[in-house]
């Protein structure tokens, strides 16, 4: 099953639910590389991830790169516990452009600096 | 006229009809109340119908071969019931001239049509079935189709093709170019004269099952219509093998003949049908011996079979590759296996003060450890996992590992290694892949450490079974932005020990819910504390080993002794 994209304030917002592992992050991987190949600026909502293992934070970290190579805005959005743990124990908090809500990512006027 | 026929479309003005004398006899035939003498009566009135019908109660089909001289004779004789079904072939057969379908070969028709009577009268003797019943049933059964060509001459062109298909076939073909079919206008026509319920429902129901509320009587004689199709259809289908086994099965369903019979039967179909011709005064001309059918059925099996055989030839030459390219494949992968254990250092000693340990879930693993004396006499060493699994993960743990082994002998700053390293992974990354890291260089002689983290978990430091310090991730991992800033943290390890641990050891599942996690992870390092190393490594990959439902995931372990 696919993941919800929804549109938003000029971003296609990626909602990523569940386990984010093996079996599910090439989907999530397609997802969003299909909003980015769009030329869509992309935030991924993290917010209903149990789990991410490493090849889910893979698909995370391919658009990421691919999003710097568009010159497009790529951004965690909304992210659980679950993955937050992940992601700082790999210092990885220190690659993505992390924000509380789509509201927090607005208010801010550059994520990139 | 319509192009399509549909049985509620036809105009009864529309049908063809007998001539008007045999039409009267076929009504008052099918009067219950008509008495022999006023049969008698009507025939004579028709002397051209009487010949006609004292030939053929006089042929040798019939039985009575030079005894019935006059109409009233024929009917003591052969009785009112066969005289009717005679009177009534003979006007079926009239009612459709040769003229009125010019380009409809008529005579073939009727040949089948005689075809199947003979079949159907030797079948229903054979089944105890009346016999003057099947073979009227047999002539008429197919008259339906005859009236869908009188409806739609533009279609008679599709004749030689419909002659010659098995009878399943070409109801389905009828079905396509009419809109309709044989049996239902067939039937519509026979309710329309009146004719005997057991003629008209054969007439309906010998393609369809019979409905349910048709007596088991009735039944037996649309059983043997269908029966009686496919008899003939042994002779005239192109299809030969498909229509006489089609037909043995239904012989045997019906009816209970075995094999053999039907065989019989069959056999006797033209001697039969030329009888039958001459009485009819048809010409049937040279047909298909029974010998001749089952050679070509015979034949076409033989073909099916050569060609079941070459499939199985195909099958069996595809399965053989599949196992050859299978083989070729598991030699590559213990290649590939083969070679990665070689990137694994061999040359553990006290003297190093480092150790290591890999287990791989998979033939091929993305995690790996390396250690080498530099020619200052201290040590480099490293640990490292892929992210994914699989020939990919191998591949870039293969880059990796030979940029740490050929970069590390001369450049001993474990952060500017791996800042030298990451420039190269970076440059040929794909798919997100990343590798998380931890690098460093140890004094044998003063256990002075330098290590760097790059995303990988926390190196967990124990002085004997506690554990007294942690060193987690400075950096995020390899491959990800080429302008990493990696850090170096320095310290000195007298009295202690470092683990360091790939994920496979983190994750391990020890029930279906619960993963081992770090706490247990240190119970176990601190459990086998006073084990010497390459042991202890051994010890606590077993003990994780054991209590761990399946292994899904590599398990790497190195482990930096300081000097006590």
């Amino acid at each position: 099953m696919g993941y919800k994209i929804e549109e938003a304030a000029g971003f296609a917002i990626v909602h990523l639910e569940g386990d984010v592992d093996l079996s599910r992050s090439p989907t999530a991987r397609q997802a969003i590389l299909d909003c980015l190949q769009e030329r869509q600026h992309v935030l991924v909502d993290l917010t209903a991830v149990t789990y991410i293992d490493s090849s889910g934070v893979a698909s995370l970290v391919e658009g990421f790169q691919v999003s710097r190579r568009m010159s497009l805005d790529f951004a965690l959005i909304g992210v659980s516990d679950a993955a937050m743990s992940v992601l700082q124990l790999a210092r990885l908090d220190q690659v993505f452009p992390i924000f509380a809500s789509l509201d927090a990512r607005l208010a801010q006027a550059d994520p990139k600096t | 006229m319509a192009n399509h026929t549909t049985v509620e479309s036809i105009n009864p003005a529309d049908l063809p009809i007998p001539p008007e004398g045999a039409f009267r006899i076929i009504r008052a035939c099918n009067k219950e109340s008509t008495d022999a003498h006023q049969l008698g009566r009507l025939l004579e009135r028709d002397p051209v119908l009487t010949i006609e019908i004292l030939r053929i109660a006089n042929s040798a089909y019939f039985g009575f071969s030079g005894k019935i001289t006059t109409v009233s004779r024929a009917i003591a004789v052969i009785g009112q019931r066969t005289l009717r079904h005679i009177v009534l072939c003979v006007a079926m057969r009239d009612a459709l001239k040769p003229g009125q379908l010019p380009a409809l070969s008529v005579e073939t028709f009727w040949t089948n049509a005689l075809r199947r009577a003979v079949c159907a009268r030797a079948l229903a003797t054979h089944s105890g079935l009346d016999d003057d019943t099947g073979f009227t049933i047999g002539l008429l059964q197919d008259f339906g189709l005859l009236v869908l060509f009188y409806l739609n001459p533009n279609r008679i062109a599709e004749w030689p093709g419909l002659a010659e298909l098995a009878p399943d076939d070409r109801y389905a073909m009828e079905r396509q170019l009419f809109d309709s079919t044989h049996d239902q206008v067939g039937q519509q026509l026979a309710e329309s004269w009146n004719l005997p319920q057991e003629l008209s429902l054969a007439m309906g129901f010998h393609h369809r099952h019979p409905t349910h509320d048709i007596d088991d009587s009735k039944t037996q004689y649309c059983h043997l219509a269908q029966c009686a199709d496919w008899m003939a259809a042994v002779f005239t289908s192109a299809d030969k093998r498909h229509t006489l086994s089609n037909c043995q099965a239904l012989l045997d369903k019906h009816f209970g003949i075995p094999r053999v019979e039907t065989d019989q039967l069959l056999s006797q179909t033209n001697e039969l049908l030329s009888e039958a011709a001459q009485a009819f005064g048809f010409d049937v001309g040279d047909q298909v011996s029974y010998d001749a059918v089952i050679q070509q059925a015979n034949m076409r099996l033989l073909e099916e079979n050569q060609n079941i055989q070459e499939m199985n030839w195909e099958l069996e030459n595809v399965l053989k590759e599949r196992d050859r390219v299978a083989a070729e494949l598991k030699q590559e992968l213990d290649l590939a296996r083969e070679v990665q254990r070689s990137l694994l250092p061999t040359d553990s000693t006290d003297q190093l003060s480092v150790f290591g340990l890999n287990l791989s879930a998979k033939a091929v693993s993305g995690d790996f450890y390396d250690f080498l004396r530099l020619h200052n006499g201290k040590v480099a060493f490293c640990i490292a996992d892929v992210s994914g699994k699989g020939m990919h993960a191998a591949l870039l743990m293969a880059k990796t590992s030979s940029l740490f082994h050929c970069l590390g002998k001369s450049l001993h700053d474990p952060a500017k290694l791996l800042t030298m390293i990451n420039r190269e992974i970076i440059e040929t990354s794909i798919h997100g892949m990343f590798i998380t890291i931890v690098a460093g260089v140890i004094d044998p002689e003063t256990s002075d450490v330098v290590l760097s983290n790059a995303g990988h978990l926390p190196v967990i430091r124990m002085r004997h079974s506690q554990p007294v310090a942690e060193y987690p991730a400075l950096s995020p991992p390899l491959g990800i932005m080429p302008e990493t800033q990696f850090q170096n943290e320095k310290f000195n390890l007298k009295h202690d020990s470092l683990y360091l641990y790939t994920d496979g050891l983190l994750e391990a599942k020890i029930t279906a819910q619960e993963r081992q996690g770090k706490e247990r992870l240190i119970n176990i390092f601190g459990k086998y504390a006073t084990k010497p190393p390459v042991e202890r490594l051994q010890y606590i990959i077993a003990n994780l080993r054991q209590h761990c439902e399946e292994m899904e995931d590599d398990m790497t372990l190195l482990l930096i002794e300081g000097t006590s």
